[in-house]
């Protein structure tokens, strides 16, 4: 069968959350994968020994965090409208993942730099507790980072920004704009462990980490 | 109660615990009358992969009264935390703990998961023991292949389903509804039960004992209480259930693929095989129905491997029919065809070239035997010309690397079989660079030798497995007989091998044991990093237990076995043939060529190779 049709390109936005909080990104590719011959869509193999659906994913969450704004590119073999596909995905995938927005890639995922994630704390946030965390993550922060060679002790303090410590729904939320350049990456648990060591109230309590948006380099432009 | 999150980022792989893959459904609590929890005394990755326990929750979740959950042993850094925060063992879907279910069942595949078994019990705030259970406890119930011999873990067990569970478990939850609704006590319950074709509930029977350890009698306390607990199976295997749907997990498990069953039983017959007994007489699924049950599991999860299983499928009648079958539409959907277990004499470079797994690196025997006189003993019924047949196939066929299954201490072996084994070793090696057209590259067989352990409702049932001395000195024994690098010796544990045939042919006296072993923590057997040799001969040593007694034993033919009691259609007259034959070094013919008189046929059975059944056409 010889298709006249070029394989485009799709890049869906999609978010995890729920169970797909824990898995692997391994596990993550392997569950797409799935998902996608559950649609039946015609999706664009690898060619080869092993024939798969060719997928490449942006830069991997960390395991418990969940997002709003994961990418994902693909091809198709047939013209086939972006919300077909949205719709055809979102029924044949577990609940924890859901397709928000496909469309025709525009930028690189190397050209995204920052991440702004929410750290939701399970403790009502007194003003105390609001200047303490403020406090603590103003000047230097001083962390452990564990690289391939080895355990370095960075100040990340140019690599992030503090954008609020408010109030949430009775909870304390923090939000926070990681640098995650490939060479200067932050990884969202790292102002966890600096925020448990240096506040105390923190310590054993139940939080969650959502990743909301991922920006160009100028902190301002999200990443299409 | 939901597994906090502080918790899951502390253990290894937390999407064991935490559920929402496709395919997992749960009915509202209040929509049903009787709920189920299927456990599965195994780390999810195992219990996950099983056929088993995917059929048996279909069919009761397709009872409108009620609904059938599912969990898993945690893994000992889960299981620490929920000891830690005193969090009891719940359910994946609804998180509710275990002894707030109305029935709890076990799927116990093999001995070394009875401490598993007991573990969750305890964790999920169950009495352990069946007799310390109240009426506001969970009806435990058990079955898979441990059930054929439910003795060692009867203590523990309210009732066992013997035999293929799919009409007998649906007839459970049955009959556990409507005495739920007439408000019958537990006794009056598990009484009922007892009346169902296939049940064995062990509060019910009684035994004594003889001086010397062995049973004196062994039977029911009330006359309404069968005697004899007949084996139940599914007699046409194209209409009984069959789950198309199939929960998808997230996490890598060992079947991460569609696995099909195409029959039930094996033709052949090998005397140490108890599978092949357990699942007589042999029924087949026609290539219709599994193309079917093939295609909308394919639709369904989106795996794209499909492993077509069976004892031995190059022993299913219709192969040829079936693969091509398959291959007209898993070709283009770029799906891929798995058939384990073939046999060397039915390798043939047709199939090689067709089947996945055939095409893969490595091709895979059992000759189980060194020498063709041992084969013989053990009824393998394969020839050294069979095996060298298909090595020159995958040889020419590009195939360098062989891997031969292989077992020791068997009935009447001898250190000349065990030369055999690495003779038939080097010989496969040698048989590479007479091939003509061989691929480049230097060949390489691995060999991968298995204590044997003699199991109840076989030929060797009666007899002893050797001492755990002899096991490792012929295991070394056969190590340096080998001098060849190409070739890769693998040897299981003894000292496994040992505690599984101590409670492969166990008695009650042996729950005792596995309570004390539960004491010392021990749980997770089938796991290497948590088996402890060790802390069992304390166990035995500490309840008095003499391990010889079960596993070293040669059984007197007239002595009453612990399984006795159970049917499974195969006669005890039979396997006393075949021990005779086996002396004899004289083999049985298969169902194909001949009836052997197992006489497994009084069960029914449609659609079989049972030449006393309906002929196949």
């Amino acid at each position: 069968m010889v298709s006249e049709f070029e394989p485009k390109k799709i890049r869906v936005r999609y978010s995890k959350s729920g169970s797909l909080m824990f898995i692997s990104h391994l596990d993550l590719n392997r569950t797409m994968t799935a998902s996608f011959l559950r649609s039946r869509l015609p999706i664009y193999y690898s060619q080869g020994f092993n024939p798969h659906p060719k997928i490449v994913f942006s830069q991997p969450l960390p395991v418990g965090v969940s997002s709003e704004c994961e990418y994902m590119d693909f091809s198709v073999t047939e013209d086939i409208p972006f919300e077909k596909i949205t719709e055809t995905m979102n029924s044949v995938m577990p609940q924890g993942i859901r397709f928000l927005d496909c469309y025709e890639p525009i930028g690189k995922f190397k050209d995204i730099m920052w991440a702004e994630y929410e750290y939701v704390f399970d403790i009502e946030p007194s003003e105390e507790l609001i200047e303490k965390i403020r406090s603590s993550l103003s000047g230097s922060v001083v962390v452990d980072k564990k690289t391939k060679s080895g355990v370095k002790t960075i100040d990340i303090s140019p690599l992030m920004d503090v954008l609020s410590v408010s109030e949430n729904d009775g909870k304390t939320s923090v939000r926070l704009l990681l640098c995650c350049d490939e060479l200067n990456f932050v990884g969202p648990n790292i102002p966890i462990k600096y925020l448990m060591d240096t506040v105390t109230e923190l310590v054993d309590i139940e939080y969650t980490i959502r990743r909301k948006r991922v920006l160009l380099s100028d902190k301002k432009t999200d990443f299409r | 109660m939901k597994i906090p999150e502080s918790i899951l980022r502390k253990v290894e792989k937390p999407g064991r615990y935490t559920g929402g893959e496709w395919g997992r459904e749960c009915k509202p609590k209040d929509s049903v009358s009787t709920r189920v929890v299927f456990c599965f005394p195994d780390i999810y990755e195992i219990g996950m992969s099983n056929l088993g326990v995917r059929i048996l929750r279909d069919v009761l979740n397709k009872l409108d009264f009620c609904s059938c959950e599912a969990c898993f042993s945690p893994w000992p850094d889960m299981e620490e935390q929920l000891r830690t925060h005193n969090i009891p063992l719940c359910s994946i879907e609804s998180s509710d703990p275990l002894n707030e279910f109305d029935m709890v069942a076990f799927s116990i595949q093999y001995e070394l998961c009875y401490t598993t078994m007991v573990n969750m019990l305890e964790l999920g705030n169950i009495p352990i023991c069946a007799q310390d259970r109240t009426e506001n406890d969970p009806i435990v119930i058990a079955g898979g292949p441990c059930a054929f011999n439910p003795e060692p873990v009867a203590e523990f067990v309210d009732a066992f389903l013997i035999g293929e569970g799919e009409y007998e478990i649906a007839e459970v939850a049955e009959c556990f509804d409507d005495c739920k609704k007439r408000g019958c006590t537990r006794e009056q319950t598990l009484r009922e039960l007892s009346h169902i074709k296939g049940l064995y509930i062990p509060s019910l029977y009684d035994v004594e004992y003889n001086e010397d350890g062995t049973i004196k009698s062994f039977g029911p306390k009330y006359d309404d209480v069968p005697k004899t607990v007949v084996k139940r199976i599914v007699e046409d295997m194209d209409e009984g259930p069959y789950p198309e749907t199939q929960i998808v997990p997230f996490i890598d498990t060992v079947q991460g693929r569609i696995t099909l069953e195409t029959g039930r039983g094996c033709i052949r017959a090998c005397r140490f095989c108890q599978a092949a007994q357990l699942f007589r007489p042999v029924r087949e699924k026609s290539p219709d129905t599994i193309v079917k049950q093939a295609k909308a599991l394919a639709d369904y999860t989106g795996y794209d491997e499909i492993t077509l299983s069976s004892l031995s499928i190059s022993d299913y009648s219709k192969i040829r029919e079936l693969t091509d079958k398959m291959l007209e539409w898993t070709d283009p959907r770029k799906i891929s065809i798995n058939l384990p277990s073939l046999r060397a004499d039915s390798f043939t470079r047709e199939l090689m070239d067709k089947v996945y797994s055939v095409r893969s690196s490595t091709l895979t025997f059992a000759p189980e035997a060194g020498t063709q006189r041992l084969r013989d003993v053990i009824n393998k019924n394969i020839e050294e010309k069979d095996i060298f047949q298909a090595c020159r196939i995958a040889y020419e066929g590009g195939k360098r690397q062989v891997k031969l299954y292989f077992m020791e201490g068997l009935p009447t072996e001898t250190y000349e079989d065990l030369d055999g084994m690495a003779d038939l070793a080097q010989r496969i090696i040698d048989e590479f660079y007479k091939t003509e057209n061989r691929p480049k590259g230097t060949p390489q067989v691995t060999m991968s030798v298995a204590c044997f352990v003699p199991k109840p409702f076989t030929a060797f049932q009666w007899e002893a497995q050797d001492s755990l001395e002899t096991l490792k000195k012929k295991q070394l024994y056969v190590r340096d007989k080998i001098t060849s690098k190409k070739i890769i010796y693998h040897y299981h544990s003894a000292e496994v091998s040992r505690i599984e045939a101590i409670f492969a042919r166990g008695d009650r006296k042996l729950s005792k044991a596995i309570l004390k072993a539960h004491e010392k923590g021990i749980r997770l057997d089938g796991w290497t990093e948590y088996f402890d040799y060790d802390l069992w001969c304390e166990v035995f040593k500490e309840t008095g237990i003499d391990p010889d007694f079960y596993a070293c034993r040669v059984r007197d033919e007239n002595e009453i076995l612990p399984w006795d009691f159970i049917d499974i259609g195969s006669s005890k007259r039979y396997f006393l043939r075949e021990k005779k034959l086996a002396y004899m070094n004289k083999t049985t013919q298969s169902c194909a060529e001949g009836c052997a008189g197992c006489e497994a046929n009084s069960l029914g059975g449609k659609n079989t190779w049972c030449p006393n059944l309906n002929q196949k056409k």
